[in-house]
Parts: C-alpha cells; sequence; structure tokens
C-alpha cells in the first residue's frame, strides 16, 4: 500500500467512497464509518471528561454531526483530522457546560486534600490519590494543552498527526504538549515522592 | 528544574523516542555525569507513567463498551427518511446568505448605492440647458465654427466675383448685347445678394481687409446693375477703368491667399 504522511492512500480512498454514499444518506456507509473511528472519538472524549457515559454520548453526537455535516466534507480532505475536531469541538462546548455546574474550587481541594509527602499512609492508597491529583490538574489544564497531551499519550498520536487534526503548526504543537508537561509537573512536584 | 544545558524539551523527546540515535546516545551518556537530569528524567517517567496509567484505565473501560452495537444504535438515532443530499446550488445559497457574509453583502449594496447615486449626479445634463437639448457644444466651439463658415462664404464670394470681373475686362470697347448680358447678368445679382449676408459676420470677426474688398466689389456690382441694355462703348471703359483703378483682380487673389492660409 502507498505511504503518504503517515497515512495511506487507500484508508483516503476508502473514506472518500464511504462519505460519497453518506452524502446520499446511505446508512450502512455510516456504520461503517462509525465502526471504524469511534474508539477513537471514545479515547479523545474520555480523556476529557474521564466519564464513561459522558465519552459515549460525545461519540454518538460526534457521528450524528459527521451525519449532518456530510456535505461539507470534501473529498482529499483529512477526514480524521475533520471527525476530531467536530470531537474536540462537541468536547470543548460539554466540558464548558460542565465546569460551569461544578463548583471551580473542587479540583484545588482536592489537590490540598492530598496527604503530604512522606505521611503514614497505605501505598495503594497514596497510588489511588495520586491518580486523582493527576486527573484534577490534567483537568485544569488550558484547554489546547488538555487536547494536545490527551491525543499525544492516550491517542498515542504522533505531533504531525496531532497538528493535522487541530490545524495548527507542529511546532505549536510541541509547544503546548511541553508547556502541559511543564503545567502538569509544577502543581504534581510536592507530590513527586508519592509517585516514585 | 535541571541545572545544566539540555533542555526540559529535549528529555520529552527522549522519553518518547523522538530524538535520532546519536543525539540518544549523547543524552544517555550524559545522564551518567549529571544527577540533576537524571531527577529530571526520572520525574518526567513517572509524570508519563501516571499519563499511561490513566490509558491503561482508559483501554479499561474501552474494552467495556459494545462497539458492534453503538454503530446501529447511532444510526437508529438518524433521521427516518434518507437525507437528501443537498444539491450544489443549495450549498451555495447557504454559504453566500450565511450570516457571516451578511456584512460583506450589506457593504456592497451599501457601495452599489451610493457609486449608482454618484455616477447619476456626474453625468446629469446640466439644468440651465433644458431638458430637450440633445447636446452641448462651448461657446468658443460655436465662435469657431462661424467664423470657418464666414471665411469659406467670403472665399467663395471672392472665387464668383474674380470670374465676374474678368468677364468684364472681356467684354469688346464697343459693348454692345454681348458686354450687357454679363453685365446684367444672374450671377451680378447673386452676389449682391450674398454680400447682404456676409455684411455682418466681417463686421463681427473683425476681417476689415476682406470687407474693405468686398464692398468695393459690391459698388462695381451695383454699377454694373444698373446699366441699361444696350450700353455703350464709353460705359464699358468706365467700368474697366474702374476695376483696373482699383486693382480688384489683385486684391482679391491677395486676400484669396490669406484666407486660404487661415483656415480654421
Amino acid at each position: 500500500m502507498e505511504h503518504r504522511d503517515g497515512r495511506t492512500v487507500g484508508v483516503d480512498r476508502e473514506i472518500s467512497a464511504l462519505m460519497a454514499r453518506v452524502k446520499e444518506g446511505d446508512k450502512d456507509a455510516f456504520q461503517d464509518i462509525t465502526r471504524q473511528y469511534q474508539r477513537k472519538v471514545f479515547v479523545l472524549a474520555y480523556a476529557f471528561f474521564r466519564d464513561r457515559e459522558e465519552a459515549l454520548d460525545i461519540v454518538q453526537e460526534t457521528f450524528l454531526r459527521l451525519y449532518e455535516k456530510a456535505a461539507l466534507f470534501r473529498e482529499g480532505e483529512d477526514f480524521q483530522g475533520w471527525l476530531f475536531r467536530i470531537a474536540r469541538n462537541l468536547c470543548i462546548d460539554s466540558y464548558r457546560r460542565a465546569r460551569h455546574r461544578r463548583a471551580d474550587h473542587v479540583a484545588d481541594a482536592r489537590i490540598e486534600a492530598l496527604p503530604a509527602e512522606g505521611a503514614d499512609c497505605e501505598d495503594a492508597e497514596r497510588r489511588s490519590d495520586l491518580r486523582a491529583l493527576f486527573r484534577a490538574v490534567l483537568d485544569r489544564l488550558a484547554d489546547k494543552q488538555r487536547t494536545v497531551f490527551v491525543m499525544k499519550h492516550y491517542n498515542e498520536m504522533p505531533y504531525q498527526e496531532i497538528a493535522r487534526t487541530l490545524g495548527i503548526a507542529v511546532g505549536t504543537v510541541k509547544s503546548l504538549h511541553f508547556k502541559a508537561v511543564r503545567n502538569l509537573r509544577k502543581h504534581l512536584e510536592p507530590h513527586m515522592g508519592m509517585m516514585s | 528544574m535541571s541545572a545544566c544545558e539540555i533542555r526540559r524539551d529535549e528529555w520529552i523527546a527522549f522519553l518518547g523516542r523522538e530524538l535520532d540515535a546519536d543525539r540518544d546516545k549523547a543524552l544517555l551518556g550524559h545522564l551518567d555525569s549529571c544527577r540533576s537530569c537524571r531527577d529530571e528524567v526520572e520525574a518526567l517517567r513517572v509524570l508519563f507513567g501516571e499519563a499511561d496509567a490513566l490509558g491503561e484505565e482508559t483501554r479499561a473501560v474501552l474494552a467495556s463498551v459494545d462497539w458492534e452495537a453503538l454503530p446501529s444504535r447511532i444510526a437508529a438515532r438518524l433521521p427516518e427518511q434518507d437525507r437528501p443530499t443537498p444539491r450544489p446550488a443549495a450549498r451555495l445559497r447557504a454559504l453566500v446568505w450565511s450570516p457571516r457574509l451578511r456584512p460583506a453583502w450589506a457593504g456592497l449594496l451599501a457601495g452599489i448605492i451610493l457609486g449608482g447615486a454618484a455616477v447619476f449626479f456626474a453625468l446629469r445634463k446640466p439644468s440651465g440647458r433644458g431638458a430637450t437639448a440633445d447636446f452641448f457644444a462651448s461657446a468658443d466651439f460655436l465662435d469657431r465654427v462661424e467664423l470657418e463658415l464666414t471665411r469659406r462664404q467670403t472665399l467663395d464670394y471672392l472665387d464668383k466675383s474674380q470670374y465676374l470681373i474678368l468677364d468684364v475686362l472681356e467684354t469688346p470697347a464697343g459693348g454692345g448685347r454681348a458686354g450687357s448680358s454679363a453685365l446684367a447678368s444672374r450671377e451680378a445679382r447673386d452676389l449682391i445678394t450674398r454680400k447682404k449676408y456676409l455684411n455682418p459676420q466681417l463686421d463681427r470677426f473683425r476681417m476689415a481687409k476682406a470687407k474693405d474688398l468686398c464692398d468695393q466689389i459690391e459698388l462695381l456690382v451695383f454699377e454694373l446693375t444698373q446699366l441699361s441694355p444696350e450700353v455703350s462703348a464709353a460705359e464699358v471703359g468706365r467700368i474697366q477703368a474702374m476695376v483696373r483703378d482699383w486693382q480688384l483682380l489683385m486684391k482679391i487673389r491677395l486676400v484669396k491667399k490669406e484666407l486660404e492660409q487661415s483656415e480654421v
């Protein structure tokens, strides 16, 4: 199979053909596309919410939106990037709505509530607390930093693919990833002893 | 924070195995001798380990979802009837009338209205000339036209006078019927009529030399028309003497030459 920028031309052709059928209202083609990409969209959404049901809602909404907007997809366009942009926008909208509902101080409270390094507690409990802390800090990162970090570590996407998906330069992706790591470290550093 | 010259983002790339083999080997060697970098790498490794742990958790959740059933469940939420594909024209219409482009269209419309009004006022006929005027010509242009017409009419008058005078000079000294036919000819009366219309034009354009000559010719022609049909040799001789004395033929040639050279 011929390779191009890490993706296959064969996959592009297959997706283009399926999308052409979806534009005609073909539900079988729609299900084929959903089957191929549902897990990737789920991973992206789950990283945002860490809630199974909420992530599944995002998956459903993403593919329903794909069906609605199928006519706007241009042949030859990066399909995965287009689909992830839909998913990411839905995640951000939903995340912001959820954030308004929650008290903003919750994450801070959780961080403050963590036992200090060297506290006398069971290892398993400490690890569980640390994971909660990591989640809390990740949750508080800026949208783009969190998205890049999630795509890089959970979706295991290379920088180039993240850049294409988000429509930004590879250098910007690297910079956002670096800032995400730096901010995670900054908040987690006082508790690093628990992590090792 | 690492205290040496190696940047943290390079350690991130190192852990992500994104560096080329040489750089990877160099950093690995550096770790043996630099404690702060070892601490840095260890901290990043723990951080990424936590991310991986969350990744594992994600994979466990992934395994709990019935992925085979999900596509048909989502498809069941689609509209019952197949959605008609928007035609290209409909899509174009939607694009053209999208809210984002409305300010641009409003600006364009305003521009057309203002531009149309400006063109209307710029090209409108001057109100002082009346609504029925088909064209507009400047007063200077009209003056030049009239001057040119006067010049041509004067030349024509002098030409005809020249022929008549030559006819008079060729009349035999005995006069008789041949002379009277020429003297009382229709051309003489025509010249008198022409001169009547030429006078005001010559005055207006101050063509004094031509005016003096034309006056002399007029006088001569007037004399000719006063002659009786049976003209005597003496009368013919007097008229011919007038022509010679006044040097009419020479003056006619000179004035004609001037007029021909002064074409407007």
